[in-house]
Parts: C-alpha cells; structure tokens; sequence
C-alpha cells in the first residue's frame, strides 16, 4: 500500500478519533519527550486532517451499528470553525499542560477534546449522544483531577455535582433523540432538516417529539440559566490545566449543537440575553478569579446563544466566529489564572495583587485576553461580537435584546476587562514574589495571544472560516472598520474604564470580599439537604405502612397460590384429555396473537 | 529561575528581585501622581471621543442612538450599575466561607 493510498484513508476518517487514540498513547507516554510528542503531535495531526480540503461538504465515512445508520465524518462549514476552535484548544492545552506530569489529566484531555471535535463532525443523532456522554464523562474526570492540586480541596465533591449535571444532560439528550428519531424515521442530520442558505443548521423542529427533551439536554451543557452553576463549581475545582481544558470544550460543544439543532428558534434569543445579563452581577461580588472567569463564560456564552436564536447567516456567523475566539481569549484568561494557582496556590482576590512585578509575561498575555474579551478594536472579540450586535438590528423587536447585550459587554469589561487583571497583577501590592510562569506555560499563553491579535488585526483569514462567508467578507468590508462603529464601541469602553477609575477615587468601587456568593446551586446544595432530612420522618412513617400492607397482600397471594397450586389443590386434580387439549390451544392461540401483534 | 542574581535591577528601578520586563513596562506606574494621571489622560481621550462623534458621519438603526453621546453615557451607566450593585448584592448573597460544608465532616475534606 502506497503512502498516497495510507493518506486518502487517513483523511477520511473523523479528525476527533485521532485525538480519542492519542489519549491511550498518553496514558502510557513516560518522560517529557513522549509526552510532549503525544500532546503537540496528535492535535497536529488533527489540524492537517481537518484542513485537508477537497472533503468539506461531502459525508465521508459512513457505517451501520446495530441497525443504526451512522455518518461518523459529515463535514461541513459549521463543523469545520468549531472543529478547528477545538483543534487549537487541543494544541494550546497540550503544551500549557507539559509541566505537569500527570498521564490521566493527559489522557482525560485528549478524551475530551477528541469526543468534542469527533462531535462537531458526525452526522447522525446517535453517534452525537455517544460523543456527547463522552464529553460529560471526559470533563467530570478532569475535575475530579483537580483533587491532588493546591486548591482542589472540594474538587471531589464538585466532580460529583459536575457528573451528576452531565448525566443529566446526557440522559435527557438521548432519550430526546430517541423519540426525535423514530418519529422522524431517521437518525440522520442531513434527513432531518433542509439546509438553509447552504448550510444545514436549525434542523430539528422544536414541536415534534423529544425536541424539548434535546434542547433541555443542550441547555444543561450550555450552562442555561438556573443550571449554570457546574461552571463555577467545576472551573475553579479543577486543577490549572482542568480548568483551562474544561472550559474550552463543555459548554462550546453545546453551542455548536444548538446552532445545528435549533437556530433561529425565538426562546434562545431571550435564553441568551438573560445569560448575558445576570452574570455581570454575580462576577462582581465574586473573590475567586477563576470563578469570575466561570461567570464570564456564561456572559460570553449567551451571546453565543442569543445569536443562533436570532439565527440569520450575520448572527451565525457571529456566534461560530465568537464560539472559536471564546475558545481562544478564554483559554488565555483561563491560563494566566492558572499560572497564578501553580505559582500561589489560590485565585482569591484578597490574597493577590501586585504580581507584575515579577510575572511580567503572564500580566502581558493576561491584558491581551482582557482586551480581547471586552471587544477592544484589533483584538479578537471586537468582530465576532459586533457581528452579534449588529444582528441584533434584524427587527424592531429585537431593540430590548440589543440593549441587553450592549449592557452585557460594558458588564464585561468590568469582571474580565479590568477586575481579572488589576486584582491579580495591580492593585495593592500583597508582598508575595512568585517566580514567573513555567516555559510551556508562557509559551503556550503567548500562542494564544498572537492568535487574539491575529484575528484583531487582520480579521480577513478567520472570517474566510466562517458558515456564510460572502456575508461574512460582506460584514468585515462594509460595517466593521467604519470611523462610526469603532467610535461607538470606543465610547462605550472608554467611558467604562473612566467610570472604574471615578469608582476607584472616590473609594465606591466594591473590594473584593472572602466569601461565598448565593446561586442558583443553593437550591440543591442547601435546600434539598435540609427538605429531604426534615421529609425523612414522614417518607420512613409513610414506608413502613407502605412495607406492612405490601407485607399482608403478598402473604394472601401465596396463600392462594398455596391452596391451588398444593398437592391437594385445584390444579392437581385429574382432567379429562379433552379438556387438556382445549388449555394447551388456548395457550397456543395467545402464544400467535402476541408473536402476530407483538409492536417491535 | 535565577531571579535573584540574574534579574536583580539597577539600583533606583523597580525592587530587589523584580522582573526586568516588569521595571522596563510597569514600574512608572508607581509613581505617586499616577492614579490622577492616568485619570486625567482617560478624561481625554473621553472628550476627544465625544468630540469625535460630530465630525464622523453616523451609522444608526434607532432614534436612541442618534442621540449624541449616546454610547457613551451608556457605557458610563452599565458600568457604574454593575459595578454599584456589588454593594447591595454582595450584603444580601455573600456567606461565610465555610457555608456550603458539611458541619457533620468538620476538619475533613469534603471529598
């Protein structure tokens, strides 16, 4: 076999599996070399697969299981941008994590990413559960990683809040996709649903049965309103690079199947709006960085959510250009926490400050993210996020939503724009002098932030990316550097950070306090302890009753059975033939009405 | 990492073990007029940015953006709302450290 033929076949199958059997090699990989060959390399591999061009758009590799269609290598331009978002975090994760030596952290990560990017790809509803549960059981293990690190005191315990949340999602996605499938008659995405401009998103009707139990599912893992507390819980349980891979794939993932599953379906826009919102105001009371940055997440998330509600070509391309660039500024916010956790062992605000003076590199890469994320022009989120805005401006009705994100984005550059890096690296001076990061680490961090000012400065190759890339050229030629737009968002941010400042002079500005802020995740970590414990005595009284009269009727059940089934009872006596023959068709005849009638 | 005799700075820039990155980008920042300096640069590059909007044509989709200075005062606004409500949020919601631990498990991990 020629290394032609060895190439053809290698690009036909899903990129996600390549990362999937790197995590079996990481787990044996012993030694930095062959850790860092099976941590670089893999994702490597991947990027070349996935960019290998004349596939995009094609079903590639298809197959049957159990009666199952499945298409495990469906490409197309949606999958591809997150695919790539998933690539890169691969890649930027794999050398931010070489100075730890920790194989199941390794393998878990490539698992992780793997079943992230294998779902991006596939194009059918049962291999997307299967990848999906994967995910879940991928990420809950990272966190439970978190155990032996510094400030993974509660990680066991989150894991468990985090496992049981994915479960949850996991389930309630595939008994959606159950009933979603047999009364389609297909498991297939491409069957399901037309394309639309080209491209197949939206494909699931939200009337149909099962739908809610998917977008339930989806919504766990996007981290919905009211169900977004395992973000805060898991990101600042895990350890430094669990946080950083978690983050990346978990709720991007989630993005990805809404806008394949749901655009344009008017609830997200509302969904997405109120997740954009209420988070600015939990991030500001909040003392942990790491889960500040949890809270930012959920802010950035909705207006990812927000924009596939919208569901126009300009929103989607928004929220897929958004999703890969949240990936990317995220990760890099994510990691610079992460070397102040290696290095101090907390993220708390009131235990940090002044750290720039002798971890420069790490203050550096942290202001790009922040630049970044608060959508400063030339940075990566000025244009994926105007894009949102700006589709925001499709109808009238859609002004209050406009609003609610132009707020959301003034919000943001309060918790990650400016609290992330004053508290950690400004402010007060704590008097503590940690070393600067670890090599891998910086490197890994300035990888990111030459990606931010990539995608800032010259827009043109990633939006090239994009699902509709004739209105993406369109949007970047036509709306996004004129002298009006990047003055509005000036002024908005401009303005912000001279707010900041007035609040700091005047000592109005809230100091971050040790403590723990009340969510969401008080209903079942306080609540439904306390309801259970004061319901004990009445579900043990009502048991009792319930085990004594079960007790009673099973005693006069094998009394009866007794009488008639005994030596001297009813069916021991002798019955003419005829009659046995009679009960023996009898039985037959109910024997052939089932098999005949039998539904499966 | 040497820091302590391979970083160690000139005598007058920065302190004794500090990054010479750090001397060379951030140490002008302790200055003690700092804080009323950078206010004050702030301060204009707001007005020149409120200024600016009248001599850029507008790009508008509503009436509330068109008014002047809009997008600032909006910004202006968020900001201090969101960073305001810290006070009265953070008294209602905030709870001791230990609120979520179990009191049956004290002085264990609650793995």
């Amino acid at each position: 076999m020629t290394i032609e033929r060895l190439l053809e076949i290698a690009v036909t199958v899903n990129p996600g599996f390549y990362l999937i059997a790197a995590a079996a090699l990481a787990a044996m990989a012993r030694g930095s070399a062959a850790r860092a060959v099976v941590l670089i390399g893999a994702p490597l591999l991947a990027l070349g697969v996935l960019l290998y061009p004349p596939l995009s758009g094609a079903e590639v590799s298809r197959s049957s299981f159990l009666g199952f269609e499945l298409a495990l290598y469906r490409p197309d331009s949606l999958s591809l941008v997150f695919g790539l978002g998933f690539v890169l975090a691969a890649l930027l994760c794999g050398i931010y994590s070489l100075h730890r030596e920790d194989r199941v952290q390794d393998a878990a990560g490539l698992v992780l990413a793997g079943a992230a990017l294998a779902a991006a790809f596939v194009g059918d509803l049962v291999s997307l559960v299967v990848f999906w549960e994967i995910v879940g059981l991928g990420s809950a293990l990272l966190v439970f990683a978190g155990r032996g690190t510094a400030e993974g005191r509660g990680a066991g315990a989150a894991g468990m809040r985090y496992l049981v949340m994915q479960m949850v999602s996991g389930l309630l996605l595939m008994a959606g996709v159950a009933m979603y499938g047999v009364h389609a008659g297909t498991f297939l995405l491409a069957e399901l649903g037309p394309l639309r401009e080209g491209v197949l998103v939206g494909v699931f009707d939200i009337r149909a049965p099962g739908a809610l139990a998917i977008l339930a599912g989806v919504g766990i893992k996007a981290a919905f309103p009211l169900v977004h507390n395992w973000t805060t819980d898991a990101y600042s349980s895990a350890s430094e690079t669990g946080s950083v891979i978690v983050s990346a794939y978990t709720a991007t993932l989630a993005v990805y199947v809404l806008a394949r599953g749901f655009a344009g379906l008017e609830w997200l826009i509302w969904i997405g709006a109120a997740m954009a919102a209420f988070p600015v105001f939990f991030a500001v009371m909040e003392n942990d960085l790491r889960k500040v940055l949890a809270y930012s997440s959920v802010n950035q998330i909705g207006f990812m959510v927000c924009a596939v509600g919208i569901g126009t070509p300009l929103a989607l391309n928004g929220a897929a250009a958004h999703a890969v660039a949240h990936i990317v500024f995220k990760g890099l916010l994510f990691m610079s926490m992460g070397a102040v956790l290696l290095r101090l062992g907390t993220t708390r605000a009131t235990e940090l400050g002044g750290l720039h003076r002798t971890m420069p590199y790490t203050t550096l890469f942290c202001l790009v993210g922040a630049a970044s994320i608060s959508a400063f022009p030339l940075f990566a989120g000025f244009a994926s996020k105007s894009m949102i805005l700006s589709a925001t401006h499709a109808g009238p009705d859609l002004y209050g939503v406009w609003l609610v994100l132009l707020f959301a984005s003034a919000g943001v550059l309060e918790h990650s724009g400016i609290k992330i890096p004053y508290f950690a690296f400004f402010s007060r001076d704590s008097g503590k002098r940690p070393a600067e990061a670890p090599f891998n680490m910086l490197l890994a961090m300035g990888l990111a932030a030459a990606l931010c000012l990539a995608i800032g400065l010259s827009p043109g190759w990633f939006y090239e990316l994009m699902p509709y890339q004739d209105r993406a050229r369109e949007y970047l030629a036509l709306d996004l550097f004129t002298p009006a737009h990047i003055l509005q968002q000036l002024q908005v941010l401009l303005f912000a950070v001279l707010a900041f400042l007035l609040l700091k002079r005047f000592r109005l500005h809230p100091p971050p306090q040790e403590g723990v802020i009340l969510d969401a995740e008080w209903l079942w970590r306080k609540a439904a302890p306390v309801v259970l414990r004061r319901a004990t005595p009445a579900v043990v009284v009502v048991s009792r009753h319930a085990s004594e009269a079960g007790a009673r009727l099973s005693a006069r059940v094998l009394g009866g059975a007794r009488q008639v089934l005994a030596p001297s009872g009813a069916v021991s006596r002798n019955f003419p033939l005829a009659a046995g023959a009679v009960w023996t068709a009898c039985l037959l005849a109910f024997v052939v009405f089932v098999v005949m009638f039998d539904p499966l | 990492m040497n820091e302590e005799a391979d970083t160690k700075p000139a005598a007058g820039l920065g302190e004794p073990g500090e990054h010479p990155l750090s001397v060379l980008l951030f140490s002008w920042m302790r200055s003690a007029h700092f804080d009323r300096l950078f206010l004050a640069i702030v301060a204009a590059a707001c007005a020149v940015a409120f200024a600016l909007e009248f001599l850029t044509p507008r790009q508008t989709y509503s009436t509330l953006e068109s008014v002047p200075g809009f997008f600032a005062g909006f910004g202006f606004a968020a900001f201090g709302l969101a960073a305001l409500s810290g006070w009265p949020l953070g008294r209602l919601m905030r709870r001791r450290e230990d609120y979520y631990e179990d009191k049956k498990r004290e002085g264990g991990d609650d793995d």
